[in-house]
Formats: C-alpha cells, sequence, structure tokens
C-alpha cells in the first residue's frame, strides 16, 4: 500500500501544478473586480466616467475611486469600448496639463500616447478590429488622407484610459475637468472615417503629400 | 519521595505513546487506503491537488506582483507591470485588485519598501530622500502605509510632485520623510508606526524602454536619520 500512497501523492503534487496554473491563467477571466468588469458601467456614456478624481476644495474625498492606490496628483478617467458595435473614436484636446491615453484589453495596455504627440492640439485615436481597418482603408480618399491615429485591438472588449497629472492643487479641479472633456464616441460604420464627424481641427486641406 | 515515584511511573506512558503515535499515524492512511483501495487515492490525489493548487494560486497572486521587478539600489522598477507581454501573475494581480498599471508609453512605477542599508522604511523613523530623478516630464513621490488611512492623521501632504517640491540650486532635491514637522520639503508619516512603501512614478519617461540601464544615483537615495521612541 506504501508504494500505492506515495504514487498518489506525487499525482497529487502534479495534479496542484497544472491547478495553480489553470487558476491563476483564469484569475484575469473570472475576476469580477478587474479593471474591464468595472470599467463596464462606462460604455454607455460618450465621454470617461470617473475613476479617480482628485481631492479639491469643495470635494475632499473621492467617493468612487476604486484604484488600489492611485496617485494623489492624477486625475484617471475610463471608457470601456465594444467593437463589435463599430471603433470607437477618442478625441482630446490638448490644455496646459499633460495628459496621457492608454488603450488596454484584458490582456494590458497595447497602445499609449501623451498629448506629445497631439497635431494641431488635437489628439484622436480610433480603436478598431482588424476587419474595421481593412474596411477604413478601403474606403479611405487618397486625396484626403485621414490624421486619425488607428490602433488595432487584440481583443474587441477592452477600455482606454485617460490620465491628467495636475503638478500643483491649485490645478486639481482643472484635472478633473480634462478628464471629463475628452469624448469617446462609436465611430459610425457607415461614414468613411476620414469624412466622419467629430473634430475639425486636424482636417484642414493642408497636406503634407500634396 | 512519593511524588518521585509516581512521576516516574507516569513517565513511561507519554514515552510509549511517542513512540506508538508515529506508527499508528503512518499505518492510518495505509488503513483508509486499504478500506477503500484505488478510489480512496484518487480522491485522495485530487483533494490533495485541488488545495494546494488553488491555495498557492492565491498566495502567488494576492499582495504585490511576484516577479517583473528591477532592483535598483532601494529601488524596485515596475516596467512592464501595465503591458500585454507581462507575465500571468502580474495580469492575475492586476485583475484581483482591479489595478491599471502605467503603460510604457505613459511613465512608470517604482516602489521602495526599505532604506539604502536595506532596513524596512518604519513610519517612526526620520529619513532623507536626496538626489534627482530620471528624465521625465513630470513625476510624483508619494508615501503610503499598510491598510486603511488612520482616522487620526489627517492627510497633510501625500506626496510631492515635480513642480511643487523646492530644489536645490543644481536641480537636486531633499524630502524629509519624518513623523514631525520638518523645514524644507516635509513629507510627513502616513501613520504612527508600521510599515511604509514609497512610490515615484514617473510620467512620460523614455526610461521605461530601457531600465535597465538606470543606475543608483539617478534615483533619489534613502537615508535613515534616526528614528523617534
Amino acid at each position: 500500500m506504501r508504494p500505492g500512497f506515495l504514487v498518489a501523492t506525487a499525482a497529487g503534487l502534479v495534479i496542484a501544478g497544472i491547478v495553480h496554473i489553470a487558476a491563476v491563467l483564469a484569475i484575469p477571466r473570472l475576476s469580477e473586480s478587474d479593471a474591464l468588469t468595472r470599467s463596464g458601467a462606462s460604455e454607455s456614456l460618450d465621454h470617461p466616467l470617473r475613476i479617480y478624481t482628485l481631492a479639491t476644495g469643495d470635494n475632499p474625498a473621492p467617493a468612487e475611486a476604486w484604484l488600489p492606490i492611485p496617485d494623489p496628483a492624477v486625475a484617471v478617467g475610463v471608457c470601456a469600448y465594444d467593437l463589435a458595435e463599430g471603433p470607437m473614436r477618442v478625441s482630446a484636446r490638448t490644455g496646459p496639463l499633460m495628459l496621457s491615453l492608454a488603450v488596454h484589453s484584458r490582456r494590458g495596455s497595447y497602445y499609449a500616447v501623451t498629448d506629445q504627440a497631439a497635431v494641431r492640439g488635437a489628439l484622436d485615436l480610433v480603436v478598431l478590429t482588424r476587419a474595421q481597418n481593412d474596411e477604413a482603408l478601403a474606403n479611405e480618399d487618397e486625396n484626403e488622407p485621414s490624421r486619425d491615429v488607428r490602433i488595432i485591438a487584440p481583443e474587441p472588449r477592452g477600455f482606454v484610459v485617460v490620465r491628467v497629472v495636475a503638478a500643483l492643487p491649485s490645478q486639481r479641479a482643472a484635472a478633473n475637468e480634462a478628464v471629463q472633456a475628452v469624448s469617446c464616441t462609436l465611430d459610425s460604420p457607415a461614414d468613411p472615417p476620414a469624412n466622419g464627424a467629430g473634430s475639425g481641427a486636424g482636417r484642414s486641406p493642408a497636406k503634407p503629400n500634396g | 519521595m512519593t511524588a518521585s515515584v509516581t512521576e516516574k511511573a507516569r513517565l513511561p506512558a507519554p514515552a510509549a505513546l511517542r513512540r506508538e503515535l508515529p506508527g499508528a499515524l503512518r499505518r492510518l492512511p495505509g488503513r483508509i487506503l486499504r478500506g477503500s483501495s484505488r478510489v480512496g487515492l484518487v480522491l485522495y490525489a485530487l483533494a490533495l491537488g485541488g488545495v494546494l493548487g488553488l491555495a498557492s494560486a492565491d498566495w502567488a497572486t494576492r499582495g504585490g506582483y511576484p516577479f517583473g521587478g528591477v532592483a535598483i539600489g532601494p529601488w524596485t522598477a515596475w516596467p512592464r507591470s501595465g503591458t500585454a507581454g507581462t507575465d500571468p501573475y502580474t495580469r492575475a494581480v492586476n485583475a484581483r485588485r482591479g489595478e491599471i498599471a502605467l503603460a510604457v508609453g505613459e511613465g512608470m512605477l517604482l516602489t521602495a519598501s526599505a532604506d539604502d542599508e536595506g532596513r524596512a522604511l518604519d513610519a517612526a523613523c526620520t529619513y532623507r530622500l536626496s538626489g534627482s530623478t530620471p528624465p521625465a516630464r513630470a513625476w510624483t513621490l508619494t508615501v503610503a502605509g499598510r491598510g486603511a488611512p488612520d482616522p487620526a492623521r489627517p492627510p497633510v501632504r501625500e506626496g510631492f510632485t515635480s513642480t511643487e517640491v523646492l530644489r536645490e540650486r543644481d536641480g537636486s532635491f531633499v524630502i524629509a520623510l519624518a513623523p514631525d514637522v520638518q523645514p524644507g520639503n516635509w513629507l510627513p508619516s502616513p501613520r504612527a508606526s508600521g510599515p511604509l512603501r514609497l512610490a515615484l512614478r514617473l510620467y512620460d519617461t523614455p526610461v521605461a524602454a530601457s531600465v535597465g540601464n538606470l543606475d543608483r544615483e539617478a534615483l533619489p537615495a534613502i537615508a535613515r536619520i534616526g528614528c523617534g521612541a
């Protein structure tokens, strides 16, 4: 019986290893407290959902914060997307405060940009699937190339994180507003992206390849 | 006299028991298994595997990131914790905590929980954080204790930003992390006692792509000045 017991213990340890790996890999998928699940509430909004509001004189305690250890000088908002409904356009106007946009899928961030990459004060990202990107390229007018930054998402679901740094306490209210001022809208699949509604700042006829 | 005799008489009993017990324990699984044969063994293996596997997975993904840190002096840089290329443990930790880590193009997090000599940061002690930071458009240096904030200590200040901090002539800075009021850049300890953790977040920094090239001098030194009673 002793060898049988030892074999069973060894088999148990092997099973423990398999269960360990499977559990670690399954946690992001099963978790209900992860950022993707919690950001789902913002899908119906056309502006970011505030997830960390900086404390200001009027509003000392940020109630909606769920980030575990947030930076007390950075306002954070999220826009969830589901590309099955169409590509998502994120438009931000640059201001005096530093702003960054990061696009996340369930696996982590796959694209990030700061306001230094803005063209004439506007940052326009379009998050789309590979098929939607092919369609957008096919519909594009060669004489008027789009100025959007197109980002191909690895998965149809994810979220965009907006961070605005308030370097001084007096800028906190402005940082909270700057997060809200970013727009996250569904890019209508009927319109070719070059003629789509939205930001007009980057669409002047002057083109480098004229 | 009588007491010692009774004690001697009593002594052999536990000794014999001690000799008997391991044998009985060793035979116990055998007895169980002999009764239920192969089914018992399979159930035992499954139960052992399930319990050990789940417990170890829970332990590994609780708290901080188990891997992926780059140690630079007292600081640990986490350049890849938020990216899609990170390891499954970091991803699981982020999912459990609801954390949204900084992406590579956005910034980088560095943490420290010990001073230059390797002693754990204690809220009762006074520290001198001096030096400069790697190039970044903005940075914040914050301090946090473990667990919920202490209601008896209203947060005067949780950290400094690169714009707020008072600098020396050469652009470096000195921050005093102390429980009592200090001249210059005073960062109050968030609680009366217990471990502390410093977080240095660099925003819009080129460093995140090449953490291996950072050396100790590029980051603030953490020197313990003394510990108040």
